[in-house]
């Protein structure tokens, strides 16, 4: 069997897996909704209410049919490409998910980035110097940085750089004093992405340096690596070259997994800094019981987890030519 | 050494941050844009058809009511410029401002009131659909300047339901033809209020900016008005302190005494606004259930709770401790002179005795159930320690917000639940649907306790059908006479929200919706008067 076609078939059975735990999802999360006390009605239409008031606002959203009705109706319409209408937003649920993306992306990936620099470049460091205080300082760092929550962490930053110092934004994705545009617009926008991503990458980052910093020394004690410290290669060079290729590729595994997660992990973070991603968006989605708003968003999320797995492992295998695709 | 790796990292990120902050703008705000944070994202943004607290802080800048309301909740001209009552209370006349325009240029004419109340209003306004339906008869226009509502039977209260919280008039022009509830229009409101709408990121911004037409000559006092969105109410009063934000609508109690010492920020309390006004936080007993259906223990429970304490320590002073059914912030129907029970753990625990719930040899009497919501637990400790003193073990269940409403509202399947009931400007809006029979129902604030008065449902009635606030007053207070002697509530606080501003604004109106019509900023040369 050729390379080609194994990659194929490989690709099929993700694709299958991947639809499979998409549609699981978006009937868990539909019953899971359905099923949480507290009714989408007084939310979306407020208080002192009759009954007939509210008997046929609840006709009016289709919220008097029995969930197995609202379900089968539910799947049709999604099928068909329409994932329904947003209760609060009083548009189309789809437009609303998608113009949130850009604000995630944007968040999750200047946060990756931060959590590779900081965990790979603490790990380089510790293997070039060999100090021990340092090992101890990056570990104890590193162990309170994975354990903190980021909702606590995240207001420590916000009340140091915003409050006391002045240096940075408390929130939000751009200015609230005036409409900027081009140049400006993105480096407002930069400005305000760096305490949230900063917070965010903190625990991927405390793993990263855990797992790259024992992968360098794992390859450091390898014949190859000692035959070319005997050939003179200066240590600097020689774990550039030699060892952080090596280390790099649990790190690229690592990244994937969280990549995915992004999408639905980063909400509390988004929630504590104003940061209009899709993870804000499905905290308020929730708290208004806007039940086609946040089915839409965890289809969305569970397909893109999926989504990044498969690139994942293919990206893990090019690294790796011992990681078959099986 | 040479560390190329780490110091390529190290110099990307110096760079980022070096150049983000020499790029950053100067600090000095621009005076004339008001930031102000909110709580939750509004969703649509058509105040007629709901009374979302969401909804209404921002909508109530950019619309109006046919009246608005001073500082005492008093009735003042807004859209209708003058008005009679006739026929003994059965019809009101409404005379029209004239030249007044829609945001989109469009003259403002009766027809946007009748559309507004047939289509919208009477549809969809939980609140005023409740209260207009069987006695709104038709709103006629005799011209496009006057707009006479017949009612079927006399209606003391009705100015009061008008302003722009209770039924912001919306234009009939963008709105006809719309299903009211999935409209275009919802999404870019014109109004022919303060501000005129700019633009909506969900989950992030709203942008409103002056409305240069307005009918109210030299208002507003601002350039822009940016609501920000920012659940976390920690993130929201850090953001007021670093200056990102101007004005806070809510402040969580740890935060009210630091904040209070800190230059440059003023913290001030609110009767009302858009979420509601004149509100009490009220414990609901079932009546239905042993041991509440007994007046003598709701008596002795109202003795054992100690409300100074609870005003102190749970709500850091945001209010004064309840005497009764109506808040002392409707000043001319509220009446302290009614049966009071102060602090008195002994003569709780006498009246218990009384009841037959007698202790047994631990000291205890009966075992209730508090239901409440996450951000009630404070309370709920209080109120247990009290208890505990007179024989009466509290068990507390904390539920999501929304699970515990239904519970204590639509399943009834509690013994004592709690809710913030909103008095609004007239005890007809927000008093009476908890104490009539008739509002004994399925539905979230309702008649929750279950109480059953025949003569207290006769007295709602009368005192909504009379016209002179006299004899309205009287027969409030007879009201409130009677309820303190039956206590099918305890009462715990007339709530005033803290809300928090920088002081470099000045004017905000703290008692209704349309907060931002007056603000306007402090600057060297115009000093506030304040």
């Amino acid at each position: 069997m050729t390379h080609a076609t194994s990659a194929a078939r490989w690709l099929m059975r993700r694709a299958l897996f991947a639809v499979l735990v998409v549609a699981g999802v978006t009937t868990l999360t539909f019953v899971l909704i359905h099923l949480a006390p507290g009714d989408p009605i007084y939310l979306l239409a407020g208080d002192g209410g009759n009954a007939s008031y509210y008997d046929s606002m609840r006709a009016k959203y289709g919220l008097d049919r029995t969930i197995a009705e609202q379900f089968v109706r539910y799947v049709r319409a999604v099928l068909s490409g329409d994932f329904g209408y947003s209760f609060m937003y009083q548009q189309p649920v789809i437009g609303v998910v998608l113009e949130h993306l850009p604000a995630t992306m944007l968040l999750g990936g200047t946060s990756l980035l931060f959590s590779v620099i900081l965990g790979f470049g603490a790990a380089v460091l510790c293997a070039i110097w060999r100090s021990r205080w340092l090992d101890a300082a990056v570990r104890g760092v590193s162990s309170v940085a994975y354990s903190a929550p980021v909702y606590w962490t995240g207001q420590v930053f916000i009340l140091i750089a915003a409050v006391k110092l002045g240096v940075l934004p408390s929130g939000g994705m751009s200015t609230a004093r005036e409409s900027l545009e081009g140049i400006a617009y993105v480096v407002d926008l930069l400005w305000h992405v760096l305490l949230p991503a900063f917070t965010l990458s903190l625990p991927l980052a405390a793993v990263i340096v855990r797992v790259s910093r024992a992968s360098m020394m794992e390859t450091l004690g390898e014949p190859h690596v000692r035959a070319a410290v005997a050939r003179g290669l200066g240590r600097s060079r020689l774990i550039l070259r030699h060892v952080a290729w090596n280390a790099s590729i649990p790190v690229v595994a690592l990244v994937g997994q969280h990549a995915g997660q992004l999408l639905a992990g980063a909400a509390l973070t988004e929630a504590l800094f104003g940061w209009p991603g899709v993870g804000h968006l499905v905290l308020h989605a929730g708290a208004h019981r806007d039940y086609p708003l946040v089915t839409a968003a965890f289809i969305f999320i569970s397909a893109s987890v999926v989504f990044f797995n498969v690139v994942t492992d293919a990206a893990t295998s090019w690294l790796d030519p011992r990681i078959r695709l099986t | 050494m040479t560390l190329p790796g780490g110091r390529v990292a190290w110099v990307v990120l110096l760079a980022a941050v070096g150049g983000a902050a020499c790029a950053r703008k100067p600090a000095a705000p621009s005076a004339t844009t008001l930031v102000v944070a909110v709580g939750s994202d509004p969703g649509a943004l058509n105040p007629a058809v709901t009374t979302s607290g969401s909804t209404h802080p921002i909508t109530d800048q950019i619309f109006n009511g046919l009246v608005g309301l001073d500082e005492q909740l008093q009735p003042i001209p807004e859209l209708a410029e003058r008005w009679t009552v006739e026929d003994g209370g059965r019809a009101y006349r409404f005379a029209l401002r004239p030249g007044v325009t829609w945001h989109d240029g469009v003259p403002f004419t009766s027809a946007d009131v009748k559309f507004t109340f047939e289509q919208a209003l009477l549809k969809y306004h939980s609140r005023t659909r409740a209260a207009l339906e069987g006695l709104l008869d038709t709103v006629e226009t005799p011209d496009d300047l006057t707009a006479v509502f017949r009612l079927k039977r006399p209606y003391g209260p009705l100015l009061q339901r008008l302003d722009v919280v209770e039924a912001s008039i919306i234009p009939k022009h963008q709105y006809e033809g719309h299903d009211l509830l999935h409209g275009e229009p919802a999404r870019k409101p014109v109004g022919t209020g303060p501000f005129r709408f700019v633009s909506y990121a969900t989950a992030d911004r709203i942008v409103l900016e002056r409305n240069p037409t307005y009918f109210r000559q030299g208002l507003p006092g601002i350039d822009r008005l940016v609501f920000r969105i920012l659940p976390n109410a920690a993130s929201a009063v850090a953001a007021l302190e670093s200056g990102d934000v101007d004005y806070t609508v809510s402040v969580p109690g740890p935060d009210i005494p630091r904040l209070q010492r800190t230059p440059g920020i003023a913290v001030v309390k609110s009767a009302g606004g858009s979420g509601g006004s004149a509100c009490q936080d009220v414990l609901i007993p079932n009546l239905t259930r042993r041991p509440f259906s007994d007046l003598r223990v709701r008596r002795a429970i109202a003795h054992a709770i100690d409300r100074d304490f609870i005003v102190e320590r749970v709500y850091f002073g945001q209010g004064q401790p309840a005497t009764g059914p109506i808040s002392r912030l409707i000043p001319w129907a509220y009446t302290p002179d009614v049966r009071q029970y102060p602090h008195d753990p002994a003569q709780a625990r006498k009246l218990l005795d009384e009841a037959g719930l007698k202790p047994d040899a631990t000291g205890q009497r009966v075992a209730i159930t508090f239901t409440h919501g996450a951000n009630q637990q404070r309370l709920g400790q209080a109120l247990r320690e009290q208890l505990k003193a007179v024989g009466i073990t509290l068990n507390l269940e904390m539920l999501d917000f929304n699970a515990a409403v239904e519970r204590v509202f639509v399943k009834k399947t509690f013994d004592l639940g709690l809710a913030s009931f909103c008095n609004g400007a007239d005890p007809e809006i927000g008093v009476r649907r908890v104490y009539v029979s008739s509002n004994i129902g399925p539905y979230p604030f309702s008649n929750g306790a279950s109480y059953r008065n025949a003569t207290i449902d006769a007295l709602f009635d009368a005192a909504a059908a009379r016209v002179e606030k006299d004899q309205r007053r009287e027969t409030y207070v007879e009201i409130q006479r009677i309820l303190a002697e039956e206590v099918p509530y305890f009462w715990l606080i007339d709530s005033e929200t803290l809300r928090a501003h920088r002081q470099t604004f000045t004017g905000f109106r703290l008692w209704t919706g349309a907060f931002a019509e007056t603000v306007r900023p402090v600057s060297a040369s115009t000093p506030s008067k304040q």
